[in-house]
């Protein structure tokens, strides 16, 4: 693994608009130096998760650092989590993040963008589960 | 050796989800802790949803504060991004 390399953020969401969206405004808060790739929708272009997808996506986002998942709801977790038991069809270190979908994903990209590494890239996803907006 | 510094900036423009985006990835390159404060709630500047939840807008008064190695540079860094990134305009 490189040292300088960033850690990666994947949005797996049962919708491509809004795992395209969360992207964008993760990306413009952070400035732009973090690879978010979105998996939204299944591979027909219809709601629902694809594992094909997440996995292209990890893929995409990896470049040494690891990975940190955020997915939106129930089965986009299940459809991550089968991938994780399934040995060998992910090629990096990939964590998957108990977090809000929006926030997870800014706080997330902002410690990846700052030089935090996957376990603390993974923590401030989940940290914002305290956020409070008010 | 270990220091602590702050300083004081009164913002021109509301704190936006991108400055304090910005601000965030910048304080997490120091190994200073760094704080913002307005009113009566502070925030670890650090932490981006926390400098969004402060609500910070024009006019108000912000105090940057560091504590550690490096906390001059720090709150330089910080204040420098406030005044930029709260402007009118920006």
């Amino acid at each position: 693994m490189s040292p300088d390399a960033t850690v990666g953020i994947v949005l797996v969401s049962h919708s491509a608009a809004l795992a395209e969206g969360a992207a964008e405004l993760a990306a413009q808060i952070s400035g732009g130096t973090v690879d978010i790739i979105p998996a939204g929708g299944t591979d027909d272009g219809r709601l629902g998760t694809s594992a094909a997808k997440v996995q292209r996506a990890v893929k995409l986002a990896d470049s040494g650092a690891g990975v940190v998942i955020l997915p939106d709801l129930g089965s986009a977790v299940l459809t991550v989590r089968a991938l994780l038991g399934e040995a060998g069809d992910l090629p990096t270190r990939v964590e998957l993040a108990d977090a809000p979908f929006v926030e997870g994903v800014v706080a997330a990209t902002v410690a990846a963008a700052g030089g935090g590494d996957i376990k603390a890239v993974l923590a401030a996803a989940e940290e914002a589960r305290h956020a409070r907006k008010l | 050796m270990p220091a602590s510094y702050e300083q004081a900036i009164t913002l021109t423009g509301d704190l936006h989800a991108r400055p304090a985006g910005a601000l965030a990835v910048a304080a997490a390159k120091f190994s200073s802790a760094v704080s913002l404060t307005a009113g009566a709630s502070s925030a670890d500047a650090k932490s981006v949803l926390g400098v969004m939840g402060l609500g910070a807008t024009t006019g108000q008064h912000i105090i940057v504060a560091a504590e550690g190695p490096d906390a001059e540079e720090a709150v330089a860094a910080i204040v420098a991004i406030l005044a930029e990134a709260t402007r009118v305009g920006a």
